[in-house]
C-alpha cells in the first residue's frame, strides 16, 4: 500500500513537511484542482528541474494506474502528492515510474534513482530517504530515470546561454577584435594575470560576413534596429553590454547636426541679405568649437571601438542602413571645414580637400559598385532614405572644393553625385515591392530627402559662380520636398527616439542655408522672411533634440541601449531552440510546454510546428519578395 | 557561341556533326563540299555579337585620328608630341584594317541574312542579341567620322550618314516602343547592359550629324538617346532582377556602362562646339564608372577563363573613354588631364592589341564547332 509504505519508509521527513503542506492543501481542497495545486507546491521545490508539469500527469496517473487503494489515494490525494520528500515526489518526477507503483519491490537502486533525481531538485530540503516500497522494477525504470536525470543535466546545461560562463565577459569575445585575443595581448603587455582562453574562441571563427538577407529577416523598423519576435541575438539581452558595443556609428549624427548649425550661423552672419538681423560671428565660433570637440570625442570613441571590437564594426558595416552612416564622419569633417570661423582660418589648403575626399571616394566606389553589380546588396533591394547620406557627401565635397577655388575635381564629384542621386531618387519614389527597408509610415528619416537637392543647389551655385537656373531648379525641388514633409508633421509622432535622429536635422539646416543663398540672389521680404522662418525652425529642432538627448543621457540613462542590430545570429533559430532558451519568469503554460516536450516527443513536434510556422511565415513573407 | 543562342545552337550542332561526319571521313575528293559546309557553318554560328570586333577597331581608328588632330591644333604639350611620333601612315593603316574587317563582317552578316534569315530573326527576338543589331551601324558611323579622306562637308558623307542612320532610327522606334508597350518586353524585364548599345547608336549618329553641321538632327538624336539613357541608367542600376539577367560569359559587356556617358560627352561636345560643363560631367561620370568596374575584378573573373568573342567588349568602351579624355585634355590644358588621356589611350591601344593577338591565336575558337577539328569544343559555349 502506498500509504503504509510511506508511513513506514519515511518517518523522519514526514512530520517535518507534511503538516504545513497538508494545511495548505486542506485549505484549498477542491475536487478536481487538488492535483494541480499540489503540483504547484512541489514545483516550488523542484523548480529548475522542470519536473513539475509531469506532476499533472503523474497526479492524474496515480489514481489511474493504481488498482488497489485508488480510492484511498484519491481521498488522500492531496496528502500523498504533496509530500515533497516522498517517493511520490521522486516518483512523479518521472511519469513512467508511476505506472509501476503497484509493485512492491524494494529496489536498492531506488536510492540511486532517488539521488540522481534529487540531485536536480532542491535536494537540500530532502535528505536521504529510503523508499523501500518504491514500485519500480529496476530494469525498466531505472535507466529511464537515470537517463532522465542525465538528460536533464544536459538540458540544464543547454538551458543556459552557451556563452554564459563564469566570467561573463567571455560572452562578448566574439565581437572583440580577433575574438578577444587583442585584448588579451594588451592585458598581457600590461602585466595582468590571464586565465586560459576558453573554448569559446573557436566559436568566433563562425562569424563571417552576414548576408544582407539575415538583416532583413531578423530586424524590422524604419531604422532596422528592432528585433523580430522570432529571432534571437547572440549576446545576452538582459545585461547591459559594454559601452563600446552599444556605441553605434549613427552617433556621428550629433556632430552632423551641430556642425551644420555652425555653418548656418556663419552664413547668417556673413550674408548681405540677413544683415538686418545683426548676428555676430561669435555664435558661429562657439558652435564650431563645440562641434569640433564633439567630433573629436565621438571619433575617438569610435576609433576605440574599431580597435577593440572590430567584429561589431564589421557587422555595422554590413547592416543595410548603418553602412550609410560610415559616410558621416567624413561629411562632418567637410562641414567643419565649411563652417570654420573666419577668425580661425581664412583660407584652407587645397590638399586638405583631397585628403577629406579620398575616403568618401573609396567608400563610394564600394557602395555604388554594389548597387550596380546586382548581387545581394543591389539597389532594388536595399534602397532606403539613409542612402541619401552616401549621395550628399559628393555635393558637400563639391561645395567645399568650389569654395576653395578648385575647378575640375568639384565638377567630378558633382557629376557622380548627380547621376547616382537620380537613380536613388527614382528608386525611392517607386517604392518597389521588393524593397523592404522603406518604412511604411512617415519617419524622421524622410527628411533626408531634402538634403541632397539643397546641398546640390549650393554646390552648383558655387561652381557656376552665381545662383543660376540649375541651382534654382534644385533649390525649388528641395523646398517642395521640405514643405510636403512639414505639413505632415502629425505623422511624425510615436517613434522611439534614437541617436540617428540627429542626422535628420542637418537637411533642415541645409535647406535654410540654401534659402539664405537664394535670398542673396533675390532679395525681397518674402525670401527674407522665408529664410528667417526656416532658420528658426532648424534652430528650434536642434535645441529640442539637444534637450531630448540630454534627458535620455542623464535622466533616463538609456541614450545608448543595447545595439540589437549588430547582434543578430547568422542563422534563423530553429523551432526547437525556442524551448531551450532560458527566459526569466515561469508560467504554467511554459511548464506544460516543457513537460510535453520531455514526455511526449511526438507531441512536441505537433505543438511546436504550428507555433514555429508563424514566425517562419513572417520571415518568409518578405523573403518571397526577393525572388523577383 | 553566345548563350542566348544556345538552345537553337545546340540542336543544330548535333545535326551538323552528323552531317559532316560522313564528309570528313571521305578524303580530299570532297574538298569543295567541305568548304561549302565550312562556310555554311560559319554563317550559322556568326551573329551580330561579332561586330564587337568592328566596333573596337573603328573606335581605335577614331581615337588615333583625334589624338592626331589634337596635335594639329597646336597643342604643344609633350603628350601630343609623343603622338606626333606615330607616323600618319600608321593611322591610315589602322583605318584600312578597320575598314576591311568591318566590310568582311558586314558581308558575312548580309549572307547570313539572305541564307539563314530565320536565325537573324531569332537574334532579333532575343533580349541581348537585338542590341547588337545596332553595332554594325555604330561601327560604320565611327569609321565614317574617322575617315582620313572623306570630309564631313562632302556629299558622300551626307549620303553615307543617311544610309547608316536610318536603320538606327528604325530599330529605335521598334525597340524603344517595346520598352513601354509590349507586355513581354518591358524594360524592367529585358534591361541589361547591352541595351546601352541603342543609346550609343543614337549618340554616334548625333555626333556625326553635328560634324556635318546639321545641328537640329544632331540635337534630335541626342535628346532621343539621352532620354532613354536616363531611363535605362536608372533601371540598370536598380538591378531589379539581380545579376541573373545576363549570362556570366557576357560580363565584359558591363564595360558598356563606361561607353554610353563617354559617347554622350563626345556628342554634346560636337553639338555645343566646346567641351563645356555638361560634357565634363558626363566624362567624369564615365571615368568614375570605369574606376568602379576596374576595382571589381571578381565580377569578370568567371568570364575570363576561356577566350570568347565577348572579350572584344572590353575594347570599344575603353577607346571611347580615351577619346573623351583626349577632348577633355584639349579643353583643359593641364598636366593631370593629359596624364589621364595618355594613360587611357595607352590602355585602350594595349587592350585592342592583346585582343587581336588572342583572336589570332584562338581563331579556331572564334567559330567553335565550325571546323571538323573543333568537334569537342562545342560543349563549352561562350
Amino acid at each position: 500500500m502506498e500509504n503504509s509504505g510511506y508511513s513506514l519508509s519515511a518517518p523522519q521527513n514526514y512530520p517535518e513537511i507534511i503538516p504545513s503542506l497538508i494545511d495548505y492543501i486542506g485549505s484549498k481542497r477542491v475536487a478536481g484542482f487538488d492535483s494541480i495545486e499540489a503540483n504547484n507546491n512541489v514545483s516550488d521545490h523542484s523548480q529548475e528541474a522542470g519536473y513539475q508539469p509531469s506532476l499533472t500527469d503523474g497526479g492524474s496517473e496515480v489514481p489511474i494506474s493504481q488498482n488497489d487503494a485508488s480510492q484511498t489515494i484519491k481521498s488522500q490525494h492531496s496528502v500523498s502528492i504533496s509530500m515533497p520528500s516522498s517517493p511520490v515526489g521522486a516518483l512523479l518526477q518521472s511519469p513512467k515510474r508511476v505506472l509501476f507503483s503497484d509493485k512492491n519491490e524494494t529496489i536498492p537502486a531506488n536510492e540511486a534513482l532517488h539521488t540522481s533525481a534529487q540531485s536536480e531538485t532542491a535536494s537540500s530540503q530532502q535528505p536521504k530517504t529510503k523508499y523501500y516500497s518504491q514500485p519500480m522494477p529496476r530494469g525498466s525504470a531505472n535507466p529511464e530515470v537515470v537517463i532522465d536525470g542525465a538528460c536533464l543535466h544536459h538540458f540544464r546545461e543547454r538551458l543556459r546561454n552557451p556563452r554564459m560562463d563564469r566570467l561573463k565577459d567571455k560572452r562578448f569575445d566574439p565581437f572583440k577584435t580577433w575574438s578577444g585575443r587583442l585584448e588579451r595581448q594588451i592585458s598581457n603587455l600590461r602585466g595582468k594575470p590571464q586565465e586560459e582562453p576558453e573554448a569559446n574562441v573557436s566559436q568566433s571563427t563562425e562569424i563571417e560576413a552576414l548576408p544582407v538577407d539575415r538583416y532583413f529577416d531578423a530586424l524590422e523598423g524604419p531604422e532596422l534596429d528592432t528585433l523580430r519576435a522570432s529571432e534571437e541575438i547572440v549576446l545576452p539581452e538582459d545585461k547591459q553590454w559594454p559601452f563600446l558595443l552599444r556605441f553605434p556609428i549613427s552617433s556621428f549624427g550629433i556632430c552632423l547636426g551641430i556642425s551644420s548649425q555652425a555653418i548656418m550661423w556663419k552664413t547668417l552672419a556673413t550674408s548681405p541679405s540677413t544683415d538686418f538681423l545683426h548676428i555676430s560671428l561669435t555664435v558661429n565660433l562657439v558652435l564650431w568649437c563645440i562641434s569640433l570637440v564633439l567630433t573629436a570625442i565621438v571619433s575617438l570613441t569610435y576609433i576605440l571601438k574599431v580597435i577593440l571590437y572590430f567584429e561589431a564594426v564589421r557587422r555595422e558595416y554590413y547592416h543595410p542602413i548603418r553602412v550609410n552612416f560610415f559616410f558621416a564622419p567624413w561629411i562632418v569633417l567637410l562641414f567643419l571645414a565649411l563652417g570654420v570661423p573666419p577668425s580661425v582660418a581664412k583660407n584652407l589648403h587645397a590638399s586638405l580637400w583631397y585628403i577629406l575626399m579620398t575616403p568618401i571616394f573609396c567608400l563610394e566606389l564600394k557602395i555604388y559598385g554594389q548597387w550596380m553589380s546586382g548581387g545581394q546588396r543591389r539597389l532594388s533591394k536595399v534602397a532606403n532614405p539613409s542612402n541619401h547620406l552616401s549621395i550628399v557627401g559628393n555635393f558637400v565635397g563639391a561645395l567645399l572644393g568650389a569654395s576653395m577655388g578648385l575647378k575640375e575635381a568639384p565638377i567630378f564629384f558633382f557629376a557622380v553625385g548627380l547621376a547616382h542621386y537620380t537613380v536613388l531618387f527614382v528608386t525611392l519614389y517607386q517604392r518597389l515591392p521588393t524593397n523592404e527597408t522603406l518604412p511604411k509610415e512617415l519617419h524622421p528619416v524622410f527628411f533626408l530627402f531634402v538634403a541632397a537637392p539643397s546641398v546640390a543647389s549650393m554646390a552648383w551655385a558655387k561652381i557656376q559662380g552665381s545662383f543660376d537656373h540649375g541651382s534654382r531648379i534644385s533649390y525649388f525641388i528641395a523646398l517642395f520636398l521640405y514643405f510636403s514633409l512639414a505639413v505632415r508633421i502629425n505623422f511624425f509622432r510615436g517613434f522611439r527616439f534614437s541617436l540617428a535622429w540627429w542626422a535628420y536635422t542637418f537637411p533642415m539646416t541645409g535647406a535654410s542655408i540654401a534659402t539664405i543663398k537664394y535670398t542673396n540672389e533675390i532679395t525681397n521680404p518674402v525670401t527674407q522672411s522665408l529664410s528667417v522662418i526656416l532658420c528658426s525652425v532648424a534652430m528650434l529642432t536642434v535645441t529640442a533634440l539637444l534637450i531630448t538627448t540630454c534627458i535620455h543621457a542623464f535622466v533616463l540613462q538609456n541614450l545608448f541601449p543595447n545595439d540589437i542590430a549588430i547582434a543578430i545570429s547568422d542563422k534563423r533559430p530553429k523551432s526547437q531552440r525556442k524551448w531551450f532558451h532560458l527566459r526569466t519568469g515561469s508560467s504554467d503554460t511554459r511548464d506544460i510546454e516543457n513537460y510535453l516536450k520531455f514526455a511526449f516527443p511526438d507531441s512536441k513536434d505537433n505543438e511546436a510546428s504550428p507555433k514555429a510556422q508563424v514566425p517562419d511565415d513572417e520571415a518568409l513573407g518578405p523573403n518571397n519578395g526577393h525572388n523577383v | 557561341m553566345e548563350d542566348h543562342n544556345a538552345p537553337p545552337t545546340q540542336q543544330i550542332q548535333i545535326a551538323v556533326n552528323i552531317e559532316t561526319s560522313p564528309t570528313t571521313t571521305e578524303p580530299v575528293n570532297n574538298v569543295v563540299v567541305a568548304k561549302q559546309h565550312l562556310i555554311s557553318q560559319i554563317l550559322i554560328q556568326f551573329h551580330a555579337g561579332y561586330f564587337r570586333i568592328g566596333l573596337s577597331l573603328c573606335g581605335q581608328a577614331l581615337l588615333w585620328k583625334t589624338l592626331g588632330d589634337g596635335e594639329d591644333q597646336g597643342d604643344s604639350h609633350i603628350t601630343f608630341h609623343v603622338c606626333h611620333m606615330l607616323p600618319p601612315t600608321a593611322f591610315v593603316l589602322l583605318w584600312s584594317i578597320a575598314l576591311f574587317t568591318l566590310g568582311a563582317l558586314s558581308v558575312v552578316y548580309l549572307l547570313r541574312c539572305f541564307l539563314h534569315f530565320k536565325r537573324v530573326k531569332a537574334e532579333f527576338l532575343d533580349h541581348i542579341g537585338v542590341n547588337y543589331l545596332f553595332a554594325p551601324w555604330i561601327s560604320w558611323l565611327l569609321l565614317l567620322q574617322s575617315s582620313p579622306f572623306l570630309s564631313p562637308k562632302t556629299f558622300y558623307y551626307l549620303i553615307l550618314w543617311w544610309v547608316f542612320t536610318v536603320p538606327i532610327l528604325v530599330l529605335d522606334v521598334k525597340i524603344y516602343g517595346q520598352w513601354f508597350t509590349k507586355g513581354k518586353r518591358f524594360l524592367s524585364m529585358v534591361a541589361n547592359p547591352t541595351s546601352q548599345l541603342s543609346v550609343i547608336g543614337n549618340l554616334a549618329g548625333s555626333s556625326a550629324a553635328a560634324q556635318m553641321g546639321w545641328k537640329e538632327a544632331a540635337l534630335f538624336l541626342f535628346s532621343l538617346g539621352m532620354a532613354h539613357y536616363l531611363v535605362l541608367f536608372v533601371t540598370l542600376y536598380q538591378r531589379l532582377s539581380g545579376s541573373n539577367s545576363i549570362p556570366t560569359m557576357h560580363r565584359p559587356v558591363f564595360f558598356l556602362f563606361i561607353a554610353a556617358p563617354s559617347m554622350a560627352s563626345l556628342a554634346w561636345d560636337s553639338i555645343s562646339g566646346t567641351f563645356d560643363i555638361s560634357s565634363k560631367m558626363l566624362f567624369f561620370l564615365s571615368l568614375f564608372l570605369f574606376v568602379s568596374l576596374v576595382t571589381r575584378p571578381t565580377l569578370f573573373k568567371k568570364s575570363m577563363r576561356k577566350y570568347s568573342v565577348a572579350w572584344w567588349a572590353y575594347s570599344f568602351p575603353l577607346s571611347v573613354l580615351a577619346l573623351a579624355s583626349a577632348k577633355y585634355a584639349q579643353e583643359v590644358k593641364g598636366g593631370v588631364a593629359h596624364g589621364i588621356m595618355l594613360g587611357l589611350s595607352a590602355l585602350s591601344v594595349l587592350v585592342s592589341l592583346v585582343l587581336m593577338v588572342f583572336t589570332a591565336l584562338n581563331n579556331k575558337m572564334l567559330f567553335p564547332g565550325s571546323t571538323s577539328l573543333n568537334r569537342h569544343n562545342s560543349g563549352s559555349m561562350e
